[in-house]
């Protein structure tokens, strides 16, 4: 039998090991599947049309446009610190795709480019600075946990990164990245920058609160804008790899997404709300502590996080351990640890464990007396 | 002929190694395949951005997964 047959066969089994198990005729798994149906329901409709897609089709944007190479010589050992350290806090982004670059690219800055330091601000940013993920917190849990997690986030990396290496004071071997020039895309940076600002406009106007007929002609245009561009800007090359790395995120995202927003709705009626109430209902120490630790180690594939946070505040999660989460969750969990400690160290993955969790709970304090 | 695939062993690393293998059995040239997966050794080599591919110590892409026919020229 081909490897293709065992999988096959496993998955079989596990779908009918989930349908054997199901309890007959009880109320409380009845209530949670529609729960569960429920709240994919809610993201089909209010997210993933005009938040999620103009999100993916963003990110495959900048994973196309923006040259790598011009965004590494910042990280690079000549760059001045304070620009590196302001630089690796925003670029995951764009240099790292899939969890796996993450590990290089900073073993890379580490060893051979900017150091420690910054090495570790990208180390954190990476998964926390994700377009997508950035938009859905904002549509989802509301702008002003959005915008807290995207400033928080920032402003962790660059002071865990500071604080690694303070305490570490690493050099760096003086050896030279590779960077190789890529193809020049023939499209100005002028017309670029149209693109972008069209694109985000879309997520920026869905979001805000006005008449729904201005939305609606508003979208409309700056769709109508981007069309433009792509028809006549842009090389047949150039559009077909956008769209290809578009549907790249698609690919890896979405199907986790759902599957996440259905176990979050699933799992939403079955949460204990005085459990959740004692541990993380006020703004205290403890509450924002216990979330932020939580987050560390809990493993949350990207984007699942914010269904599972709106399951908790619904069963009333304050604001502050809210945020402590969020911001904890991507970047770290136990096996992410676990395969940092390969290339950190166990002492240095320790501290660096820490800091996230301290700072995390100090944002999530100062966020909740706001 | 020394291919070497450099990857921490996610999907695209495997993938490309797929499409180094099929390009060596459709050219029937003769070349050995390694996987470098220690990441102090794949930054050796310079490249920080996975999955990369090796051809007798040139670095021939990285950060992206070549298609079939494209390792075929590099033979």
């Amino acid at each position: 039998m081909e490897k293709k047959d065992w999988s096959l066969m496993f998955w079989i089994a596990l779908v009918f090991a989930i349908f054997y198990f199901i309890p007959p005729n009880s109320d409380w798994f009845n209530n949670s599947v529609l729960s569960g149906i429920n709240l994919l329901g809610e993201y089909a409709k209010q997210h993933v049309l005009t938040c999620l897609l103009p999100a993916l089709f963003i990110a495959g944007a900048i994973s196309v446009f923006i040259k790598k190479e011009k965004v590494m010589k910042y990280l690079g050992h000549e760059a001045k610190k304070y620009v590196s350290y302001g630089v690796a806090s925003v670029s995951g982004a764009i240099l790292a795709v899939c969890s796996c670059t993450i590990l290089p690219l900073f073993a890379g800055i580490r060893k051979r480019g900017a150091g420690l330091g910054p090495a570790v601000t990208f180390l954190f940013a990476g998964p926390a600075i994700n377009i997508a993920a950035i938009f859905l917190t904002m549509s989802v849990l509301g702008l002003k946990i959005g915008l807290a997690r995207v400033f928080f986030a920032v402003l962790i990396s660059i002071l865990a990164g500071l604080t690694m290496q303070f305490i570490f004071r690493e050099k760096v071997e003086k050896e030279k990245l590779i960077i190789q020039e890529t193809e020049e895309s023939k499209v100005s940076n002028i017309v670029l920058g149209l693109f972008f600002v069209l694109l985000v406009g879309v997520l920026v106007v869905n979001g805000l609160q006005i008449n729904p007929l201005l939305k609606f002609s508003l979208i409309g245009f700056f769709t109508l804008g981007v069309i433009l561009i792509v028809l006549f800007k842009f090389r047949n090359h150039s559009t077909k790899m956008w769209l290809e790395e578009t549907w790249n995120f698609a690919k890896i995202l979405l199907p986790l997404l759902f599957i996440g927003v259905f176990v979050a709705g699933f799992i939403m009626p079955l949460l204990p709300q005085s459990l959740i109430e004692n541990l993380f209902g006020q703004n205290n120490l403890i509450g924002n502590l216990i979330a932020s630790v939580f987050g560390a180690f809990m493993y949350f594939s990207t984007l699942t996080e914010i269904p599972i946070l709106q399951a908790l505040i619904a069963k009333g999660m304050a604001s502050g351990p809210a945020l402590a989460l969020l911001l904890s969750g991507p970047s770290l969990s136990l096996p992410s640890m676990l395969v940092i400690r390969k290339v950190l160290g166990t002492k240095k993955t320790g501290v660096y464990v820490l800091i996230v969790i301290i700072y995390s709970t100090i944002a999530g304090l100062i966020f909740g007396l706001l | 002929m020394k291919i070497e695939i450099l990857g921490s062993g996610c999907p695209k690393c495997k993938q490309l190694e797929a499409n180094a293998r099929k390009a060596l059995e459709e050219t029937k040239k003769k070349g050995e395949i390694v996987k470098v997966t220690e990441i102090d050794k794949i930054i050796d080599y310079g490249v920080m951005s996975t999955p990369a591919i090796v051809i007798d110590g040139k670095i021939k892409a990285y950060g992206r997964i070549p298609e079939v026919e494209e390792i075929k020229k590099w033979f």
